[in-house]
Formats: structure tokens, C-alpha cells, sequence
């Protein structure tokens, strides 16, 4: 009928408004994937929280780091390289926000919204993983690291690939201590689910010298000519920064060698607070780096408030600042480069299960944090730190440049040993690798985090040195 | 000049060629069939899918050899989409409860007697005009019964349970099908104001006995029916709004007054925050509907099938998983194109009771498929109303076809042959 076909139109505004739901629907469904196929309640996933079907992981060699068997995932054989490769592999549970069981749940299970998990069901499992990581690498680091809490980082400063992620304390994830994690009361699992590496952050120390050494080259033209007169401290107004001995009369490059406290206090606030801020403004303070489908935890420098004493200890790396240790091995990386270094990436190749394999190019290059003089002047210091101060003996072989840092992080006496921090390069060209160390509550950067750097340096020379 | 307008009506009305259409529906559901059969789980019986799927199968063509063959019908657009949308709800109730299957068919088959015998009531619209006091009347009685003999099941008072469970009826979904009738019918014949109220009374009553029955969901899908066939009769958009309005304030008041009403939707846009009491269900649904990816996992592949009441109240979620979402988009479009016939349709209906009731028993199928779909995907508050054809259900399916039959009359020739219309 006419009159009623005339009025037809608020049928068609409820077919639009229907379509219109459907479009939302189809929305939210496809934006929202990814998140919710990974559920862990995702049954063609997870057998009761855990993840079950999912590709292998490899290391950089080959050797099997998790793979699914008969339905339930199974790990390395030897309890050590479990162990040691617990934080970059991640756990199946979840727990390691950062791992590739996690972080990488999606491609370890083929999941996408064209197939669903169809893939998953014919196969079995999704794509596999090959790391850019050594496992053996891994467990010597791990073990290097004694009895301490603490991690280690390597990564190669002109590919971008990491060949070496430890953080301690780990745990064997074919048996798992459940008990004693969940019942800790002593601290020897503080902070076991996170992989320190990436997500930890620490007062920097000593290392921190190496940032403000960056920051007096682009902006005290006369730093070179310099002297300073340490006499155990440096004081200011009523107050002083202490240094651990007296230095006497040195240069510039004497006082990043032997870590003069008061030198650098005084270079510091001669900077100011501007010019120190700019500096780690343009090293990536305060920005979130990614590696991979990580997100780093920020560094943070900030002295708006910080009274001229604060200026001085913010220069030699207390004060509130904060380093993350991926982020510390970076910046040296690029001063091995040159001013700039490739992203670090931890994903060799992924293979489909269909066989095909997708090769990761590299890292792409990060924005310069150095200018290229200003790299070569550093990468002389910080090779005449191991040169002419730690002793070429201690790094036998490597020509390593590098800076040791000793993190006081309790104020009163007789309270928490300070973290010991090396972070630094070999500068052989058939070797650019970097390291970075940190020792929680280990003492000094020089005695125990230096030796750890060491033997992991030696052990990464044997297995990627030219 | 009347040749051209002769030739546009018949280019509008040349219906489609059903032929194909119903080889490729039969070829999808063949499919489906042996899907069931090979990912079997051990309790399905092959012969248990042959005979399910054979009888469905040979329903259809027996259908259309009778109507298109002997009775010269021509167009069957209605009909694809319905044994369309049937077949997919025949398909998961047989993977899910193979022991179901059988009743599902029933179901079926019943559907097709209350389709045919909806048509023939339709045919002489005299019969229309002197059968509407009675359904009403009936209709009344039906939820009035209900209301004080009915089981509670899943919340909703709306279950009639006979014989110890062997038989259980949900007289709100038959009663679907007597609304929409008696409301194009009263229009027919009114145009007395009396008419309209008696209407009106007969309406509100019914939603408001289907709210004393905590059943929501349906009371909405009334509503929505109610206002459409208020509006198409009155065409006056402002009686809609204070309708609309009104509805509204009373639904504030209630959840107001009635506060166990709204605990009945405290996880509405939070269902991720109850995964694991009261948004279970949907949670399961979200997750799975996007395992199934566009393609689906194939027919007992899924595994929202596990999940409670699965082939009812998650009906779409089991579409996306085992199907795809392609598929489901297709399913939604079918709600969509049942509106659109309706309103194309219209034009050249005999009486404004083909096209009211038409239009207001489609409208009623695409609100019930919303209040379905946006519900259990936490667009919208969850009703737990079911998916007209896709859910299993005795009660539901008869309605959905009962249903099919109002839409279907609007058509002129279902009841007169092609052949004639165009000779003259």
C-alpha cells in the first residue's frame, strides 16, 4: 500500500542502525583479536592456563629451547640452559609479561584473524621462533653471576642482535618451585617473574660518568684543557660530594679513568640543570624504547628540582636517577657506532608451519644519540678507562672499552651493598659486541661486575669472534 | 504507457531463479553433514546424521517440487533464507547433541505445518478479521498460564513443562506470531479509536506479563514490534517518541525500584571483569568467535560447544567459530534482506494488513537477532534471547516459521498463480 511504503523509511533507519551494529560488531571483533584468541580460558591454546599447543623456540645455534610434545610444552634438556634462557623464552603461564611465550603467543601459535586458529588445529602448532640468542652464552653469563641477583645483556652494536639475556634470580621451568616462590620470605625470588633486563631499572653509578662526559664534550669547549684538584670531595655551600679517594690534579680524561667524583660533580654543575637534561633527552630518558614487541622500562633523569649538591650527585649517577640496563648497553653501542646503533632485536627467523621462513633484516637504525665526533672522543676515553686504568689483562684479547659503576643505593652505613655495574665494547671489528653487567648489592663495578663481564665477553669471543 | 508501467512491475516482482539457490543451499548443508561425520566425537551414530540431514534435505525439495512444480508459485526468496538459517541450526544442534537431533527435526517439521497453516489462515482475509479476537483471547490465556503454572529456567518464568520434562514449551515464542497477527488484523478492520485501544491494552499487557516473567528480552522484542506497528499504521512519528519516551522512564523506574532487575545487568561493558562467574558465557564467546577466524574451524572443531547452553543463548558465537565470521556476517545480512522484501513488497500489497504484518514480523525477526547478537557480544545489555532459526528450540523454531508466513503472505502470488498476474 502506498501510505505504508511512504512510511517505510523508519524500516530503512532500522536496517541502518542494524548494519551500523554489525559494523561495530565486526569492529571490536577485529581490533580485539589478538588480546582475546590469547586469553589464557582460549582452550585451543591453553590446557588449564597453560600454554600447550605452540611452535618451538630455538637459540641462535639450534638447540630446542621449548617446543610442544604430545600436547604439552617441554624445555631444553639441560637444567642450566632452562634456567638460565627462563626470562627471554618466558613461562607458559604468563607470569614473564616479557617472554616469547608471551610476548610472542601469537606468532608461537600461528594465531591471526584471517585463519583463526585453524592452523593451530591442523598443525598442531603456530610458527616457530629462532632466537638471535646463545643459550650457552646465557648459562655462562648466569653463572658468572655467583650467588647475586642481577642481570646481563649482550647484543651485537652494528646488527642490532642480542645474544645474550640473563636476569637472576630464574628458576628450572620444567620444575617449577611454586612453593617457595609463592612463600618467599627471605628475598631470594624478589622480582623472579621479571626479566630484568629489559623491564628492571637501577641507579646508574659511575656509569652515568659516560652521559655527562657527553654532555661537557658538546658543551665545555675547554673540558680538554681542563684540570682538576679532587681532595676527597667536592664541596658546595655547606654540603659535599664525596669522592672515594683523592685524586689530586687530573685531566678530564684521568678523571673518567679513575671515576673522580668530585671532577664530575664539579663538570655537572658547571653544566647546569639544562644542558645535563638536554643531554639525556637526546639518549632517550624519559622515552619508552621498544625491542621487538617489548617495551623497555623507561630511564629517568630529572633534576628540575634538585638543589646544586643534588646537580653534583645527579653527575655521577645518583640522585633519583634511573637506568634501564638494555637502555645503558644501547648508549654504548652507539658510541661503538659512531653516534648510532641499530634497534636490538631477539628474533633470528620465523618459520610457518608450512615451512616458510621469514628472516629478521636487522634492527632498524635508531635516531643518532651522538654526534660522531663526540662518539670518537668518547670511545677513546672509554678505551683508555680499560687501557690505561682496569688493565688490558683484565679483557684479555677483546680491546674493550668500557666504564665500571659502583651504585651506592642505601644512604646510611653498614645498609645494602651498592650494585656493581660494567658496562662497555669490544672495539674489534670482527667482534662489535656489547656488554652490559649489573651486580645487585654485588660491592664494586670494578672487582666483581668487571670479572662477570669478562667471562661472558670471553665466552661470546669464542662463539661469535671472527 | 501501461505497457512500460506492466513491464516495470514485472521486472520489480521477477522473483529469483530458487533452482541454483536451493543446489547450493543443499550442497552447503551435504557438507556440513559429512563434517559432523568426520570430526565426529564417538557418540554420534553415523546413520543418526543420514537420516537427520536426508529428511531435512529431502523437506526442502519436496517443498519447492510442490510449490514451484504443482502449485506454480514463483518467487522463494523467504523460504531460501529461512531453510537456509534452519539448516545451519540443524547442523550444530546435531554436532552438539546428536541425541537432540531427532527433536530438532520434529521441531522442523512442525515449523513447516505452523509455516503452511499460517498461509492458508492468511489467504481469505475474512478468516483474518474473524480469527483475531479469538488468538488474542487465547494468546492472553497462553501467557497467563504461564505466569502462574510456569518452571523457572535460567532466571525467566517463561517455561510450560509438560509430562516430566518430556516435553517443554515456551508460550512466550508462540505467542510472537499471534501479536504481530492480531495487531496487522485489528488495523485492518479498525478505524475506530476503540480499535486502537483495545490494541494498545492487548500490547501492554502482554509486555508487561513477559516482565513479571523476568523475561526481558522478549518483552523488548514486543516493544520494538509494537512501536513499528503503531507507527506503519499511524505514520505519526510524535506518538512514537512518547511512546518511546514513556518506555523508557518506565524502564529507569523499574531498575530504580526493582534493583535485582539491574543486578541482572551489572556486567554489562564489563564482562572481561566477571570471566569467570557471571560474564563467563560471553567471555568464552568473544574468545572463540575470533579463534574461528574468517573461515571458521570447521563443523565440531569448536570449542564454545562446551560452554553452557551454547546452542541456545550463544547461537552466533558458535556460528563464528565453526562456521567463520563470513558466514555470520551472511546470517546477519539474511535479517536484513527479510526487512528489505518486506518493505519492497509492500507496495503492491493486497491490504494494509499483508504489509503491516509483514514488515512488523520481519522487524520482529531483526530485533530479536539484534537483542541476540549485540547482547551476548556485550554491545548491548545480554536479554539471552535466542537466534531466530540458528538456536535450538521446539517453541522458537515453530514461531520463526509461523513468522516466515506473515512475511511470505505480503506476496500476491503466493496466492495467485505468476502466469495470470501477467496475462492480466
Amino acid at each position: 500500500m502506498k501510505t505504508l511504503s511512504r512510511r517505510a523509511w523508519v524500516l530503512y533507519l532500522l536496517v541502518l542502525a542494524f548494519l551500523a551494529g554489525v559494523g561495530i560488531l565486526f569492529y571490536t571483533f577485529f581490533t580485539n583479536a589478538d588480546a582475546w584468541a590469547m586469553k589464557r580460558t582460549n582452550r585451543h591454546i591453553y590446557n588449564k592456563g597453560n600454554l600447550s599447543t605452540a611452535g618451538s623456540i630455538y637459540d641462535e645455534s639450534g638447540a630446542v629451547l621449548a617446543e610442544t610434545v604430545d600436547g604439552s610444552r617441554s624445555y631444553n634438556s639441560s637444567k642450566d640452559v632452562r634456567t638460565a634462557t627462563l626470562h627471554i623464552v618466558g613461562d607458559s603461564q604468563g607470569y614473564i609479561a616479557t617472554g616469547i611465550q608471551t610476548a610472542y603467543n601469537d606468532i608461537l601459535t600461528g594465531y591471526n584473524i584471517v585463519d583463526g586458529v585453524y592452523d593451530l588445529k591442523k598443525y598442531g602448532k603456530g610458527s616457530d621462533i629462532k632466537l638471535t640468542v646463545n643459550a650457552d652464552l646465557c648459562v655462562t653469563g648466569y653463572k658468572a653471576l655467583g650467588k647475586n641477583k642481577g642481570t646481563i645483556g649482550v647484543y651485537n652494536y652494528k646488527t642490532g642482535a642480542i645474544v645474550c639475556v640473563v636476569s637472576k634470580p630464574a628458576y628450572d621451568i620444567q620444575n617449577k618451585p611454586s612453593e617457595s616462590i609463592n612463600n618467599d620470605k627471605t628475598g631470594a625470588y624478589d622480582g623472579v617473574y621479571l626479566n630484568r633486563f629489559f623491564s628492571g631499572v637501577y641507579t646508574p653509578g659511575s656509569t652515568f660518568k659516560i652521559i655527562t662526559s657527553a654532555s661537557a664534550i658538546d658543551n665545555l669547549p675547554d673540558i680538554g684543557t681542563r684540570s682538576f684538584n679532587c681532595t676527597g670531595e667536592h664541596k658546595v655551600g655547606g654540603d659535599s660530594i664525596k669522592c672515594l679517594s683523592v685524586h689530586g690534579n687530573i685531566n678530564f680524561e684521568q678523571a673518567l679513568n679513575r671515576s673522580c667524583n668530585s671532577a664530575f660533580a664539579e663538570i655537572a654543575i658547571d653544566l647546569g640543570k639544562e644542558k645535563l637534561t638536554a643531554t639525556t633527552d637526546a639518549l632517550g630518558f624519559g622515552k619508552r624504547f621498544k625491542v621487538g614487541k617489548v617495551s623497555l622500562a623507561k630511564s629517568s633523569f630529572n633534576i628540575s628540582e634538585a638543589s646544586t649538591v643534588d646537580v653534583g650527585w645527579a653527575g655521577v649517577g645518583q640522585h633519583t636517577t634511573r637506568v634501564n640496563p638494555c637502555h645503558m648497553m644501547m648508549i654504548v653501542g652507539a658510541i661503538a657506532n659512531g653516534g648510532s646503533s641499530p634497534e636490538p632485536y631477539f628474533i633470528k627467523s620465523v618459520t610457518s608451519p608450512t615451512g616458510n621462513v621469514s628472516q629478521t633484516k636487522g634492527g632498524n637504525m635508531l635516531e643518532p644519540m651522538f654526534s660522531q665526533m663526540t662518539a670518537n672522543r668518547l670511545d677513546k676515553m672509554l678505551r683508555s678507562n680499560v687501557k690505561n686504568y682496569y688493565g688490558d689483562g683484565k679483557f684479555s684479547g677483546l680491546e674493550m672499552c668500557g666504564k665500571t659503576g659502583t651504585a651506592e643505593v642505601s644512604s646510611n652505613e653498614g645498609g645494602l651493598s651498592p650494585h656493581a655495574w660494567f658496562v662497555g665494547y669490544s672495539q674489534r671489528e670482527d667482534f662489535p659486541y656489547a656488554i652490559v653487567v649489573v651486580v645487585e648489592n654485588g660491592g664494586s663495578g670494578g672487582s666483581v661486575a668487571l670479572p662477570v663481564a669478562n667471562k661472558v665477553m670471553q665466552k661470546a669471543e669464542s662463539i661469535f669472534g671472527g | 504507457m501501461a505497457e512500460i508501467k506492466q513491464k516495470r512491475k514485472t521486472r520489480l516482482r521477477k522473483p529469483v531463479n530458487w533452482f541454483p539457490l536451493l543446489m547450493l543451499i543443499t550442497a552447503f548443508q551435504v557438507f556440513c553433514a559429512l563434517q559432523i561425520l568426520l570430526n565426529s566425537s564417538e557418540e554420534i551414530v553415523p546413520a543418526t546424521i543420514f537420516i537427520v540431514f536426508g529428511s531435512y534435505v529431502l523437506i526442502e525439495w519436496v517443498y519447492f517440487i510442490v510449490f514451484a512444480g504443482f502449485l506454480r508459485r514463483k518467487s522463494f526468496e523467504v523460504e531460501l533464507i529461512a531453510f537456509f538459517l534452519t539448516g545451519i541450526g540443524l547442523a550444530l544442534t546435531t554436532s552438539v547433541y546428536p541425541d537432540k537431533a531427532y527433536t530438532q527435526l520434529i521441531a522442523i517439521i512442525l515449523g513447516l505445518v505452523v509455516f503452511n497453516a499460517v498461509l492458508w489462515v492468511l489467504s481469505d482475509i475474512d478468516r483474518v478479521v474473524k480469527l483475531r479476537i479469538p488468538v488474542a483471547v487465547l494468546s492472553l490465556g497462553a501467557l497467563l498460564f504461564t505466569l502462574v503454572f510456569a518452571k523457572e529456567i535460567n532466571g525467566a518464568r517463561n517455561w510450560i513443562v509438560l509430562g516430566n520434562g518430556l516435553l517443554s514449551i515456551q508460550t512466550s515464542e508462540l505467542v510472537k506470531v499471534a501479536f504481530v497477527f492480531v495487531g496487522a488484523a485489528t488495523l485492518e478492520n479498525l478505524q475506530s479509536t476503540k480499535q486502537l485501544t483495545k490494541y494498545i491494552i492487548f500490547s501492554v499487557t502482554i509486555i508487561g506479563m513477559l516482565f513479571v516473567m523476568k523475561d526481558f528480552g522478549t518483552a523488548l522484542i514486543f516493544f520494538f514490534t509494537f512501536v513499528m506497528i503503531a507507527f506503519l499504521r499511524s505514520g505519526d512519528i510524535k506518538t512514537i517518541f512518547l511512546i518511546s519516551a514513556g518506555a523508557l522512564m518506565g524502564g529507569i523506574g523499574v531498575l530504580t525500584f526493582k534493583p535485582y532487575v539491574a543486578r541482572r545487568f551489572e556486567t554489562y561493558r564489563h564482562v572481561w571483569e566477571f570471566a569467570d562467574d557471571k560474564g563467563y558465557q560471553q567471555v568464552r564467546l568473544l574468545i572463540y568467535s575470533v579463534s574461528g577466524g574468517l573461515f571458521g574451524l570447521g563443523l565440531g572443531n569448536g570449542k564454545l560447544r562446551y560452554v553452557y547452553a551454547a546452542t541456545e543463548d550463544l547461537a552466533f558465537g558458535m556460528v563464528c567459530e565453526e562456521f567463520g565470521m563470513i558466514t555470520a556476517f551472511a546470517v546477519l545480512l539474511t535479517f536484513v534482506a527479510l526487512v528489505v522484501y518486506s518493505i519492497r513488497y509492500s507496495v503492491a500489497a493486497r491490504s494494509s494488513f499483508y504489509s503491516i504484518a509483514a514488515c512488523a514480523a520481519s522487524v520482529l525477526l531483526l530485533s530479536q537477532a539484534s537483542l541476540h547478537v549485540f547482547g551476548v557480544t556485550d554491545l548491548l545489555p545480554w536479554t539471552g534471547v535466542t537466534l531466530p532459526f540458528i538456536s535450538r528450540g521446539g517453541s522458537s523454531m515453530m514461531c520463526c516459521w509461523g513468522l516466515v508466513a506473515l512475511i511470505k503472505a505480503i506476496d500476491v502470488k503466493t496466492y495467485k498463480r505468476y502466469d495470470k498476474i501477467i496475462r492480466g
